[in-house]
């Protein structure tokens, strides 16, 4: 049977409970901006009744906590989208700078002419001009010009790329010491959620080791695994461990071939990290796939032009009478020793303009058969079955292209991240009018239980008193 | 149903897009460049290449066939004159031949002629800006000598038989030159110099061997053919230059037009562009002013 005394009891533990819906509610409002912070809900609890001579009375109500909105496998979705935005977006950023040493060339006349398609034009197209007066020094000393032209930006491309990729490995090992420092935080937040709460969600260090997670994810591919007593292992995408629950495994880097690999435990990891997303995956793309490709184009064109004109001009005979020997070649290029490396290495040697051999072999110095010659490798397929221009045209167009798609990927990934996220965000980010609403509704349940509790205090009074007026109130 | 409440913050990333937008688009008006980065339009950064090359060969080619042109109407002109030398030189002869004429007369028209193989010789040896143009490809000396040690005199040719060709750009060749040794000595009784030499050496001594005086004469009057002939080959290379250098202009003029139409920003679809990305960009911020000016939250409702 319940009593005043009861009622008293249960009124109290109301208020209690209301207090601390409260400060669950006021710590909402205080974390509305904080990062990585998820909305609490006040847990309620109706205390167990109890059974007096067959009947049963309530007991109130009890206030157990406040319980995170979270939903695990939607932040791992974001995080793995986030994973693929990051990496094409490092990527896009990289190819970015890399068409933008290839802007293409606007102007019409050979005047405004300024990119290597018009370098390996002016350049062949000054051998035909040599033909109509094969002996003239003006027109020699423009086949000298344009080759240095030629030669110079080809070679300012390939520097420029070069120094793109050293820059980018400087980012990617970056990257390792942050994902190293992430790792560790993780498997130190594994072992105190292990221990404080291994049956539940762990409330604000669940909201750490989430958002240590989502930063992880902008850097590295990974895959996490729920362990027992809610801890958790980390592997890359393709299955080395960086966490296992409390502890970590160091990202350690060393030069390999001239560029910065990636070890774990003694493994080259560097291939599968490349494909594995995140910031890292995009550097390394951009650094081991688009520059290579792009440094192997160019290396093909100077080559192949530096090779074969050298050639020609070494099977003809200059204006001194003289022709090219084994020992002394009419070279106009740098003879390039191997492919790899030509373009930067791309250079005019000759300095007489005497030396280009525009008459045929054993002709007088006034034939002019070798200029026709070196004019027509212009239409040739000397490098890799196809003509200089249409290789440079192909190229430009295949970097494009590649530029263009990463684009689309990127584009396409962010837009799903914002999904991702604006779902995300509805569930766990603070609503500042839910708050409101929740505070006014505690605020009301505050007040009705301080109500009851001066009502009782007056049916008290009564009740001592005994219906008379006295003392007590 | 809930809602993610910092959606403000992804109508400024939006905002954000919009003025990207604008800023491509004005730089595109600014600069009347549509294609500003490869990724805009890969094939035609592409396809701009191979015009460039193409406009840029005729361009050249326009520029050496207005060389070559004069140094071609110079050996033109040159054979002009070598054939109303051999005219008169042939003329003079045959009145020689006519048997009326005294010895000193007959002594005279040797001289004469003998003055036209001079004329010739110089003719044959003519420069254009330092190069002799009938030497073949053996330029820098002057390819005739005559030497009259003999009787006749013996003209020598110390040139070759290299002739030049200047590509055009569809790959047709046209030749430059005739080497010398074809005009003035060809073999048989084409040479011009020989037929001269004997005429030289027939009248020297102021009697006349009638049958071989006629018979040089007819050789000469052959030689002269064969050098009407040979400039006719010059004249071809000058019509062919001039019309494959006028075709070169056309084809120049046309591929600018289509170089221009790729790479030329659409203004009119540009602007229209432009003024759409400004009436979002406006429509954007007036809904973010809208947002923040009233309390969106219902704390601002509650009373204290």
């Amino acid at each position: 049977m319940g009593t005043i005394n009861s009622a008293y009891a249960l009124i109290s533990g109301a208020l209690n409970a209301d207090q601390e819906a409260l400060s669950v509610v006021a710590n909402n409002v205080a974390n509305a901006n904080t990062p990585g912070y998820t909305e609490e809900t006040p847990d309620w609890q109706e205390n167990q009744a109890i059974t007096v001579g067959g009947v049963s009375i309530g007991d109130g109500v009890s206030e157990t906590g406040a319980t995170s909105q979270r939903d695990l496998v939607l932040e791992q979705r974001l995080n793995q989208q986030q994973q693929l935005a990051s990496a094409s977006g490092t990527r896009l950023t990289a190819l970015n700078d890399m068409q933008a040493l290839f802007t293409p060339d606007s102007g019409s006349s050979s005047a405004t002419a300024g990119d290597i398609g018009s370098d390996i034009t002016n350049f062949f197209d000054s051998f035909s001009s040599l033909e109509s007066d094969p002996t003239d020094n003006a027109l020699r000393q423009s086949v000298l010009s344009s080759a240095s032209t030629l030669a110079g930006d080809i070679s300012g491309a390939a520097a420029s790329l070069n120094s793109q990729s050293t820059a980018l490995n400087q980012e990617a090992s970056g990257v390792a010491s942050q994902v190293n420092s992430l790792t560790g935080a993780i498997a130190q937040l594994n072992q105190q959620i292990q221990s404080t709460s291994p049956d539940a969600d762990a409330g604000t260090l669940e909201d750490q080791r989430q958002q240590d997670l989502s930063q992880l994810s902008q850097l590295v591919g990974i895959n996490q695994v729920t362990t027992e007593n809610n801890g958790l292992s980390i592997t890359t995408t393709s299955g080395q461990l960086l966490v296992s629950e409390g502890s970590n495994y160091q990202l350690t880097t060393g030069t390999v071939n001239g560029v910065t690999d990636f070890f774990l435990g003694g493994t080259d990891i560097t291939s599968d990290l490349r494909t594995g997303g995140g910031e890292l995956g995009g550097y390394l793309t951009a650094r081991d796939q688009d520059i290579p490709d792009a440094l192997s184009s160019l290396d093909q064109l100077a080559d192949s032009i530096s090779t074969e004109v050298n050639a020609q001009n070494n099977s003809g005979t200059d204006l001194d009478g003289v022709s090219g020997t084994a020992a002394n070649p009419l070279y106009i290029f740098n003879q390039p020793g191997a492919v790899a490396g030509s373009a930067a290495g791309m250079k005019v040697a000759m300095t007489d303009p005497n030396q280009i051999a525009a008459a045929g072999a054993g002709d007088g110095t006034g034939d002019n058969s070798n200029a026709v010659s070196m004019a027509s490798l212009a239409k040739q397929p000397i490098v890799n079955g196809q003509t200089p221009i249409n290789q440079y045209s192909s190229f430009v167009s295949t970097l494009g292209s590649t530029v263009l798609q990463v684009q689309t990927e990127n584009t396409a990934q962010n837009a799903s991240v914002t999904q991702l996220q604006t779902q995300n965000n509805a569930l766990s980010s603070v609503n500042l009018n839910d708050e409101a609403a929740a505070m006014s509704t505690m605020e009301s349940s505050y007040q009705a239980a301080s109500q009851v509790f001066t009502m009782l205090n007056t049916i008290m009074a009564s009740a001592l008193n005994l219906g008379e007026q006295a003392t007590v109130s | 149903m809930r809602v993610d409440p910092s959606y403000v913050t992804n109508l400024v990333s939006s905002l954000d897009q919009a003025q990207v937008n604008e800023q491509q688009l004005s730089s595109e008006l600014s600069s009347g460049v549509s294609i500003s980065s490869l990724s805009q339009n890969p094939v035609g950064s592409g396809e701009n290449v191979l015009l460039l090359n193409q406009i840029q060969q005729d361009d050249s080619f326009t520029q050496s066939s207005n060389l070559v042109t004069g140094q071609l109407q110079v050996a033109d002109s040159a054979l002009g004159s070598v054939a109303s030398e051999l005219t008169q030189a042939i003329s003079l002869a045959t009145s020689a031949n006519n048997g009326t004429m005294n010895s000193s007369d007959v002594k005279s028209i040797g001289n004469q002629i003998s003055g036209i193989l001079d004329e010739v010789e110089t003719l044959a040896n003519t420069s254009y800006q330092g190069q002799y143009i009938f030497a073949g490809g053996q330029t820098t000396t002057a390819p005739f000598s005559t030497s009259t040690a003999t009787s006749p005199g013996v003209t020598s040719y110390s040139g070759d038989e290299g002739v030049n060709y200047l590509e055009i750009p569809n790959g047709q060749k046209i030749q430059l030159n005739v080497p010398g040794s074809q005009i003035f000595l060809a073999s048989g009784s084409n040479s011009v110099f020989g037929a001269l030499n004997s005429l030289v050496a027939d009248y020297a001594n102021g009697t006349v061997d009638t049958a071989q005086a006629v018979s040089d004469t007819e050789a000469l009057n052959t030689a002269l053919n064969n050098v009407s002939q040979q400039r006719v080959t010059l004249d071809n290379s000058i019509t062919g230059l001039s019309s494959a250098s006028s075709a070169a202009t056309n084809v120049q003029t046309q591929l600018t037009t289509a170089q221009t139409d790729l790479m030329q920003a659409d203004i009119p679809t540009v602007s229209t562009q432009l003024s759409l990305a400004e009436t979002q960009q406006t429509a954007l911020e007036d809904v973010i002013a809208q947002l923040d000016s009233s309390s969106n939250s219902l704390f601002s409702k509650i009373q204290a």
